[in-house]
């Protein structure tokens, strides 16, 4: 057994202890386990569902109260509706967790509560869908995911239209020029129209470990080769500590291989998607990119197959990889204050070539191949609310810019809004080692605004990205079946996602 | 002078049996046979999720469900998981009731010991498992690396040849003392003069066991096995929790195929198509166990 892993099954050890003789929370326990890799991927496997990491610190967000001209509003316009309980459905996103701590807030000034049902990010589809089919009206606002924005286009109200054809409902200020355009083209807008309102938006980025990139005499790679190169030397340099070049988010069957995998394939000039709406990822391009990722498998820690997002982030945390292209959100709880490697990571924009980028005239569905891979989400009105009025006064708070803005001072993560990334509270933030530091932010901004890559906008991509790509991916990578051949692989893919195109008549 | 029987009313009174049936056949009606008939109405459309549209096309789901090679992948991992778990809940159920076939002291709690695992969520039973197999602090996994029975390059749950077992051996642990229950029950039920004959005529333990306890035992082993082979056939939270049916389709089973096509492709009338033929797929093997092996009740 190496030194470093030891030390992390004592840590284990002691903080059960401590936990059991009550010395120590289980908020704390379950944070300390969570930065040992242990615990948090278990128990959210089973009761959220792999939820995305949140480290975050809430009081962050509850320093400052609604401001009074938004609040005054709010006291007025919520009258009527007292008493009125809203329903949102919603995976578990840091900004939802927020928002669900901060509701309070809302309630006292309308009197109108907010039911947040927090469930894993399938159940939100299965869920949002059978209200739909049959337009109950049960969920007054959805969680969209960008991958279902088309999906839900004719069920949800456009937001924009709806400020302007309710001048007593629309809070002052509400300013939607002020939401980054990128984000709002690529998450909530479809076919020209505002499905929601962007509310989360992780990307990809370079992460790096500066300490083990310097020890190492390594430049921070700046294209998929140099990436590669890093990786194996790194992997092969530090196996006695147990340390890997990268780890990945591999897991069979889930929806973050599915991101890994999509990134490798614009990284390598493919596309998921050809111009003529048939399947891609099986030609030269995509296939080099996924054997790139196979490469990278190779020279990460075993349990890359087995994690999602909150398995990676835990091997950031731990101190058991040196890079990863992955999501920027990942960056403020990898340098916490209880986090085994605080201060040594550093952020850098997304690898770039050095293939080409495919053209969005080249690809089909809406797809744009970029460097940097979005997975935002949006939250969105529903058309068969029964309390359409009072679930829009909660919108638009949630939404407003004080609130985007609180919820990045507790997590960090990057804001919708782009005046958020001049509010005084964020840019004091920018000189911070550890929790609560918003030093990333700017690479962040840099990517969203400028390489910013989004998955293709058709109603049947939510099943496609969740079962069909990332299962038979699963299959290659763990050796259970196309013996390693990424193209037979594909084959495979392109053949069944096809045939869910044409069974759903849009090829 | 009225009897107290006399106040009650009438239909209480009544010797007919409807009355009687009335509240669980309501509740079989709304809860077992509702959903049935709707998932079969809903089998019967095909649902086009682009547009939404519906049309009944009773072929369309049902040959796709032929057709569908992840179906027959999941009914090779079904019958695998119920065959391989249900013979090691009998074997290890039968060795540990008849070592706990005793009146010695402190026997009893044993025996009342042994009920634990089947109070624990089969969720938090696949988290445990979970946890003990993880590839850096798991203490099943490390003992495994230990004794150089397996490589920290393979995760139990993340490799194809393993994961199956990795999830049995969780169901396993779970539900044999279901299985001891049972067998003892049976066991101290059966009567002692055939054994006190046997013993005169010297027969050995093991003659014992092969010719009298198990052709004894032989109808309430197969209930037990009718019993657990039907929960079996729809196992779905160890999958779910632990592997979520990877890697790749390893641990599908039909009813995590099923809640695949439901929760992840929302595909419901498909989804419903899967369920139906598990439940099928259940209720003819159920009636061929029982036709070959007579159980009665």
């Amino acid at each position: 057994m190496s030194f470093k892993r030891f030390q992390k099954q004592n840590y284990i050890i002691d903080s059960a202890n401590a936990f059991s003789s009550g010395k120590m929370s289980k908020r704390d326990f379950l944070r300390n386990m969570g930065v040992a890799g242990v615990g948090i991927s278990a128990y959210s496997a089973g009761l959220l569902g792999k939820p995305r990491p949140f480290f975050g610190n809430v009081a962050h967000a509850q320093e400052n109260n609604t401001p009074e001209d938004v609040a005054n509003f709010l006291r007025e316009a919520g009258k009527p509706f007292a008493g009125t309980t809203i329903r949102y459905t919603s995976e578990a996103t840091p900004p939802t967790n927020i928002l669900n701590e901060l509701k309070s807030e809302f309630t006292e000034l309308t009197g109108i509560n907010v039911e947040i049902e927090i469930v894993p990010l399938e159940q939100v589809l299965a869920k949002a869908t059978q209200d739909v089919q049959g337009q109950l009206g049960t969920y007054d606002i959805y969680y969209l995911d960008q991958a279902w924005t088309s999906t839900f286009s004719p069920d949800t109200i456009d937001p924009v239209e709806y400020y302007a054809s309710k001048p007593d409902l629309a809070m002052p200020g509400f300013d939607f020029d002020d939401f980054s355009k990128p984000l709002v083209e690529g998450i909530c807008e479809y076919d020209g129209k505002w499905v929601g309102l962007p509310f989360d938006i992780p990307i990809f980025t370079l992460m790096y470990r500066k300490d083990l990139l310097e020890k190492h005499g390594i430049a921070v790679p700046e294209t998929y080769a140099d990436f590669s190169t890093a990786v194996e030397l790194i992997s092969k340099e530090e196996a006695e500590n147990n340390i890997y070049g990268t780890g990945l988010q591999a897991k069979s069957g889930h929806y973050s291989l599915e991101c890994d995998w999509s990134q490798a394939v614009w990284g390598h000039g493919g596309s998921i998607f050809g111009a003529d709406k048939n399947f891609s990822g099986n030609d030269a391009q995509a296939v080099e990119g996924l054997e790139w990722y196979m490469n990278l498998l190779k020279n990460s820690p075993a349990a890359s197959v087995t994690s999602t997002w909150d398995g990676q982030w835990q091997m950031g945390a731990s101190g058991q990889i040196a890079m990863a292209q992955s999501w920027a959100e990942f960056f403020p709880g990898w340098n916490a204050d209880d986090s085994e490697v605080k201060g040594l990571w550093e952020m850098a924009r997304p690898l770039q070539g050095p293939a080409t980028l495919r053209s969005t005239d080249d690809v089909g569905f809406g797809e744009i191949p970029n460097w940097g891979h979005q997975g935002g989400s949006s939250i969105a009105l529903s058309r068969y609310s029964k309390n359409i009025d009072a679930a829009w006064l909660f919108l638009q708070w949630a939404c407003s810019k004080d609130i985007m803005t609180r919820c990045t001072l507790a997590g960090g993560f990057a804001p919708m809004r782009n005046s958020s990334y001049t509010d005084p509270r964020i840019v004091e933030r920018k000189n911070l080692e550890g929790s609560g530091t918003t030093r990333h932010l700017d690479t962040v901004k840099w990517t969203i605004d400028n390489v910013m890559a989004s998955e293709p906008d058709l109603p049947i991509w939510a099943g496609v990205a969740n079962n069909e790509i990332p299962t038979e991916l699963g299959k290659l990578l763990t050796g259970q079946e196309y013996g390693g051949s990424a193209k037979k692989c594909m084959d495979q893919v392109a053949k069944l996602v096809d045939a869910v195109v044409d069974e759903a008549e849009l090829g | 002078m009225k009897t107290q029987g006399s106040r009650l009313p009438r239909w209480l009174r009544s010797e007919h049996p409807f009355p009687w049936l009335f509240p669980v056949t309501s509740l079989l009606i709304v809860f077992g046979l509702y959903p049935v008939l709707y998932s079969l109405w809903l089998s019967f459309y095909k649902r086009n999720p682009a547009t939404r549209k519906e049309t009944f096309l009773p072929s369309h789901n049902w040959s796709k469900l032929i057709s569908d090679d992840r179906v027959w992948d999941a009914v090779q991992v079904t019958f695998s998981y119920a065959c391989i778990a249900l013979i090691l809940q009998l074997v290890l159920g039968m060795l540990i009731a008849l070592l706990l076939d005793s009146d010695k002291k402190g026997f009893g709690i044993l025996r009342a010991l042994m009920t634990l695992p089947l109070v624990v969520p089969p969720a938090v039973t696949g988290m445990m498992f979970l946890l003990m197999y993880d590839s850096s602090f798991g203490v099943i996994s490390n003992a495994l690396y230990s004794l150089n029975l397996l490589s920290p390059d393979a995760p139990i749950l993340g490799t194809g040849s393993t994961a199956l077992w990795g999830v049995i051996i969780a169901d396993v642990w779970q539900w044999t003392p279901f299985m001891v229950l049972i067998m003892l029950a049976g066991l101290r039920a059966l009567p002692k003069e055939p054994f006190e004959a046997a013993s005169i005529d010297g027969a050995t333990a093991v003659q014992s066991f092969f010719h009298l306890t198990l052709p004894m035992m032989s109808k309430i082993i197969a209930l037990a096995v009718l019993i657990r082979g039907i929960d079996l056939f729809r196992v779905y939270d160890y999958v779910k929790v632990m592997t979520d049916s990877g890697p790749g389709t390893a641990t599908e089973t039909l009813t995590a195929y099923a809640g695949t096509v439901y929760f992840k492709s929302a595909n419901f009338a498909y989804a419903s198509t899967v369920a139906l033929a598990t439940l099928i797929l259940v209720l003819v093997t159920a009636t061929l166990f029982i036709k070959i092996f007579k159980v009665r009740f």
